[in-house]
């Protein structure tokens, strides 16, 4: 809300040092978001008085001036020093007082003065028109000023045009500071200094009735449902004139941010402003039945009602939303926006002034369901206090009155001045406050005093009890946020100052800092992952819903469940939650491809979404996903990197595992229909034991191109809470060998389907206790010396026993038995 | 000749083949063609026997005295050489050290999980435990148990997420449904409080979602982390600080912090936070705003009603709780310009932390 100062200091006395100020507000609760200083362009222009005016030696239409500008100008001794000034104008003489722009001043369209010479003649300044001020398109001569205007004072301040308004956050606990008397009561708080409240000034200035001339009440009100409003009054105004409204109160409007309509309509948000009471004139001629009279009904809306409102939308209605009625129609829809049939214009000559009050809820609600918030339906669904409304409506009157004519009864002259239907009265709330217990939770120790002081410059009434530590407080009607002890504690407390309380750390006993199981398994998980050489990220819990699709992958053979929709997404790509995380981390590889980032090693943990039928709330599981393209760095003087292929992200994984004490790991081929997005046979189950933890393999050339990324683009995505569940804690200790071991290469030519698996089963276990270790080193084909279809397999194999060292005729007779089970198994031969 | 001055000869010319000898293969040469199985010094050796029996002696001692000349001139010569070699083949090997190391690629952690496990870092030391919530909650959860009025502003279609209800059940705001993407990790406090009686001291990092077009400084998912203190006895000093502490282990000792009354519906009473500026130290610049402070995270005490909700008496134990936005302490500790690179995955980005 826009404040500004030159207004609020009416009311209350405002420091002289603003960022002070400004800070004061803020530690107190009313956030200042921004500083605007008005009549900041008429820096370095002044008033001033023409000494002397003597014809330019070498112009016939110019003048040498010299111009008294007070302490404004002075020499090097501190004395006021005349400016002599070369001016074109014809219309001034000595003596004249005049507006001076000094050196330094920048005019409208940035002409800045400067120090100069004219014809020879030096001149330090201009004599300024009101079109050079910007004031007018007046610019028959400069602008001279009354004979009593003050010499050598900043024109802004001349000219009342400085002012400073501060935009200010008024949290939504706070209905009471959406006006100015409200911030003057806040700041009279703020600084303990008494503030003025002008409404009972304002509303008494209304007493032009006369009884004998009265024309009798022609309004009526009904209010259907007083929990939508509580209270509503109407006053009618006869023999208003429609015009523009004088300075003073457009200065105000605009000041704070608003628009001049006209002059009813200025006066309606005038009052809104000051008082925070939005109020709607109708015009009433456009809103009286056939009787003359104006029947005024709030009541629900009809669903499916229409009406058309002030900003010419026509609006759909429903019944959570309250309308101002006729008997014949809607007219307005209450607490947010007047309608536009029942609108003030020119023409209107009598009009039905409402003030009254409308449900927070409702309010709200209109206001999000139709998506119109207007200063009247933000201070509504924050609360306004139906007390003062009958007082705030006469004030309202009163202005009218004094800026466009008219007649109207005032409530206390005449019964009929003021119709007021009053349903419901927001009663006062009686709180007490335990002073002990307020600075125990504060930390503390606040006088009484203070306590008492604080509350009743808030506007409370605070009386002492028979128990010493005990107030009685009762709350005041505008304060809708006081309904608790503990509310009347945060306002001691902020205005007291957070600021003065001792910073202490909190005590108690047998307190520790846990991490689970699981926060360590899944810092070990990173670290590995990490150790890996993988980088970890973060992409969007938002999904495309065609990306699992574009991916190939399979929402029903992986389990993913349904995709989780969005009621109001932001846009049509993000409107689901992910199902899977690859989709993310593939937009990001093509993201960096994009970039000419060629090596791109990505990983992340997060969140994927299921929904199903029936069910509430989705089904919420983490995921490890990872994703690896290029390779790892370019190649370097003493480094060539290998281009990624399955078995780095095989590795990774592998790397997981051990690390986790993953027992029994195992990948298992998948098939194209369990994994449409792997490229087939560069696709693996990974599973430990028979529990599956996820997949890894090469993305489908077609599916990494459906993300315009370029392939190949390894990836892995496990299940978090199954890598968890399968880890343990360490393995068991195995004693380190004493007695020396003897090595055996052996290479098998067997066919291609034969897998590695296969190979390592049968070596296991055939060669029993004494075969320690197999290790895989070499894989080659060659259609002449291993044979189409074929493949050999080398192996190093280690042979040891725990107790002795072994002769060579053990390893032997073990080895051939090796050789022999597995030459049976597979149809394996050694190749020589 | 007699044998003693073929001897002395041999000796002269072993020894001069011995210091000619280049490398320690041209030596070993020289060793076996004089002490080698046929050596020149070794045939004598072997034709000792033929001789008289009287100058056996003398010629024996001449040939071992000449033995061990040659053994100790191989050998001090092989030492030479060997020395000589060594140094030959160090200065061969010796590399322009300016040259890139050799070494396995390390990865790396996101900036918001390092943010985020520094935090958690510093309240596991003050003897909290780290706890976690659902991303989708249900609107009590998010709104109604953090006494968020009914109709608040941020229970609005324009700032929440609504998530599609499958469980058939009607919302009373058009469009709006109970359960949506939740947009503060403070529920977590409300599931914590329900599970676990007092003493509970918890953080609770994750991420949540607001309806905010992604720009430099804004994304519509971040990550917040919560802090929930309830225990007899807490009072809005301990609030002080805690917050206090955790803001000079975050930023630096010499930091200042100062706590502005605010509003949010679950606590009070509630204050904002601000450190001192890093950049001016308070004196305003453009970092700052020119206010010397940057705001930081939320706080306040626990209100009563949601104690109470919770099940816990606001009588007997008080509270307090805080938020911090992790990608705020992002900008302001790591000088990220523009929020979306978080998200973006770019690795020249996320290789810089």
């Amino acid at each position: 809300m826009k404040v500004s100062l030159k207004w609020l200091s009416e009311y209350v006395e405002i420091p002289d040092d603003l960022k002070a100020f400004c800070d004061r507000l803020d530690l107190t609760g009313t956030g200042v978001e921004g500083v605007e200083k008005l009549g900041e362009q008429f820096d370095h222009i002044v008033t001033g008085k023409v000494l002397t005016k003597t014809p330019h030696p070498d112009s016939d239409h110019l003048w040498v001036t010299t111009v008294d500008v007070g302490t404004c100008n002075v020499d090097s001794d501190g004395n006021p020093e005349p400016l002599q000034i070369v001016c074109g104008a014809q219309n001034f003489k000595e003596g004249d007082h005049i507006v001076v722009a000094m050196i330094g001043a920048v005019l409208p369209g940035d002409f800045e003065i400067k120090k100069s010479k004219l014809r020879g003649v030096t001149s330090c300044g201009m004599n300024c028109s009101e079109r050079e001020l910007g004031l007018s398109d007046n610019h028959d001569g400069i602008m001279i000023l009354p004979a009593h205007a003050p010499i050598g004072v900043p024109f802004a301040e001349y000219y009342q045009l400085g002012d400073t308004v501060l935009d200010l956050e008024i949290t939504p606990n706070r209905p009471d500071c959406l006006s100015m008397v409200g911030m003057a009561r806040e700041v009279g708080a703020m600084y303990r200094v008494p503030y003025d409240n002008p409404l009972s000034e304002m509303a008494a200035s209304l007493t032009l009735c006369k009884k004998e001339t009265c024309p009798g009440k022609p309004v009526d009100v009904t209010i259907t449902d007083p929990e939508r409003c509580k209270r509503y009054t109407a006053h009618v105004i006869e023999h208003v004139k429609i015009g523009p409204s004088p300075d003073w109160l457009v200065e105000r409007i605009t000041a704070l941010g608003g628009r001049s309509i006209n002059n009813i309509v200025d006066v309606t948000n005038y009052i809104l402003y000051l008082f925070g009471q939005p109020l709607h004139a109708f015009d009433y001629d456009k809103l009286c039945s056939e009787d003359g009279g104006a029947h005024i009904i709030v009541r629900p809306a009809y669903d499916g009602e229409k009406l058309t409102t002030l900003d010419g939308e026509e609006r759909t209605l429903t019944s959570d939303m309250t309308v101002i009625a006729t008997p014949e129609k809607a007219v307005a829809l209450a607490g947010v926006m007047g309608g536009m049939d029942t609108e003030v214009t020119e023409e209107t000559t009598k009009i039905l002034l409402e003030a009254a009050t409308f449900s927070r809820a409702h309010t709200s609600r209109t206001s999000r369901n139709l998506g119109l918030i207007s200063e009247s339906s933000m201070r509504y669904e924050r609360g306004v206090d139906d007390n003062p409304i009958a007082d705030i409506s006469d004030a309202a009157c009163a202005l009218i009155i004094e800026v466009a004519g008219g007649k109207a009864c005032s409530k206390l002259d005449c019964s009929n001045g003021i119709v007021d239907v009053w349903e419901e009265r927001t009663e006062p709330i009686h709180l007490i406050f335990r002073i002990p217990r307020f600075n125990a939770m504060m930390g503390a120790d606040i006088a009484p005093e203070e306590i008492k002081d604080i509350l009743t410059r808030l506007g409370c009434e605070v009386t002492e009890s028979e128990d010493e530590d005990i107030l009685n407080v009762v709350a005041p009607t505008f304060r809708p946020d006081l309904e608790r002890e503990i509310d009347l504690y945060e306002e001691v407390l902020r205005l007291f100052g957070m600021d003065r309380i001792e910073p202490t750390l909190p005590g108690g006993r047998g307190r520790f800092g846990v991490r689970t199981l699981a926060e360590q398994r899944k810092d070990i998980i990173h670290a590995s992952l990490r150790a890996s050489g993988l980088n970890e990220t973060m992409t969007y819990s938002f999904a495309d819903p065609s990306e699992l699709d574009d991916l190939r992958m399979s929402a029903e053979a992986l389990g993913l469940g349904e995709a989780v929709e969005l009621i109001n997404p932001m846009s049509a790509d993000q409107s689901v939650m992910r199902q899977s995380i690859i989709p993310g981390l593939l937009r990001s590889v093509a993201y960096n491809q994009s970039r000419g980032v060629k090596n791109v090693q990505l990983y992340e943990i997060g969140v994927v979404f299921s929904a199903a039928e029936g069910r509430k709330k989705p089904k919420e599981r983490e995921k490890l996903a990872g994703v690896l393209a290029g390779s790892f760095g370019e190649a370097t003087w003493n480094n060539a990197p290998a281009p990624f292929d399955f078995f780095d992200g095989k590795g990774v994984v592998e790397n997981l595992c051990r690390e986790l004490c993953i027992d029994k790991l195992r990948f298992k081929a998948l098939a194209t229909d369990e994994a449409a997005h792997l490229q087939p046979g560069r696709a693996a189950q990974v599973l430990s034991g028979g529990t599956p933890l996820g997949w890894v393999g090469e993305l489908h050339p077609l599916a990494v191109a459906a993300f315009d990324a370029q392939a190949p683009v390894v990836a892995f995505e496990l299940d978090l809470n199954a890598l968890l569940k399968a880890a343990r804690h360490a393995r068991d200790y195995v004693d380190v060998p004493t007695f020396p071991a003897v090595s055996v290469d052996v290479a098998f030519v067997v066919d291609e389907s034969v897998t590695n698996e296969k190979m390592l089963q049968c070596m296991t276990s055939a060669g029993g206790k004494l075969l320690e270790s197999v290790s895989l080193f070499d894989v080659y084909r060659d259609d002449v010396r291993v044979g189409t279809g074929k493949k050999s397999m080398a192996y190093a194999l280690t042979y040891r026993a725990a107790d002795r060292t072994l002769t060579s005729e053990e390893v032997e007779k073990a080895h051939e038995k090796l050789v022999k089970k597995v030459s049976g198994a597979t149809g394996a031969e050694i190749r020589g | 000749m007699a044998i003693t001055d073929e001897l002395e000869s041999l000796r002269i010319q072993t020894l001069e083949a011995i210091s000619a000898a280049a490398s320690s293969g041209d030596l070993d040469q020289v060793r076996v063609a004089v002490l080698g199985k046929s050596g020149t010094l070794t045939a004598y050796l072997r034709g000792m026997g033929q001789l008289p029996k009287e100058e056996r002696a003398s010629v024996g001692k001449t040939v071992n005295d000449v033995r061990k000349i040659v053994e100790e001139a191989l050998s001090s010569r092989k030492a030479e050489l060997d020395a000589a070699e060594l140094a030959a083949a160090i200065d061969a090997a010796a590399v322009d050290v300016t040259l890139p190391g050799r070494s396995q690629q390390m990865g790396t952690r996101h900036l918001i999980n390092r943010i985020t496990d520094e935090v958690c870092e510093i309240f596991l030391g003050l003897g909290y435990s780290v706890a976690y919530g659902p991303e989708v909650e249900t609107d009590y959860y998010n709104f109604t148990a953090l006494n968020a009025p009914q109709d608040h502003p941020s229970r609005s279609m324009q700032d929440t997420f609504y998530v599609l209800d499958r469980s058939g059940d009607a919302s009373a705001v058009k469009g709006e449904s109970d359960v949506l993407l939740r947009t503060q990790t403070s529920g977590v406090q409300v599931h914590v409080m329900e599970q676990q009686k007092p003493p509970i001291y918890i953080v609770a990092p994750g991420k949540v979602y607001r309806r905010d077009v992604a720009d430099p400084s804004h994304l519509p998912q971040f990550t917040q982390i919560e802090g929930l203190v309830v225990d007899r006895g807490i009072t809005f000093g301990d609030l002080k600080g805690t917050l206090d502490y955790f803001c000079k282990q975050m930023f630096g000792e010499e930091r200042k912090t100062r706590f502005r009354a605010h509003y949010f519906p679950f606590t009070e009473p509630s204050a904002e936070v601000d450190v001192s500026c890093g950049i001016c130290h308070g004196e305003g610049c453009r970092m700052c705003k020119g206010t010397g402070w940057l705001e930081i995270l939320g706080c306040g005490m626990v209100d009563p009603n949601v104690l109470e909700m919770s099940g816990i008496d606001p009588e007997e134990y008080s509270g307090f709780a805080f938020g911090v936005g992790v990608e705020r302490v992002a900008c302001l500790k790591y000088n990220v310009p523009d929020l979306r690179m978080l998200l973006e995955g770019d690795m020249r980005f996320l290789r810089q932390f």
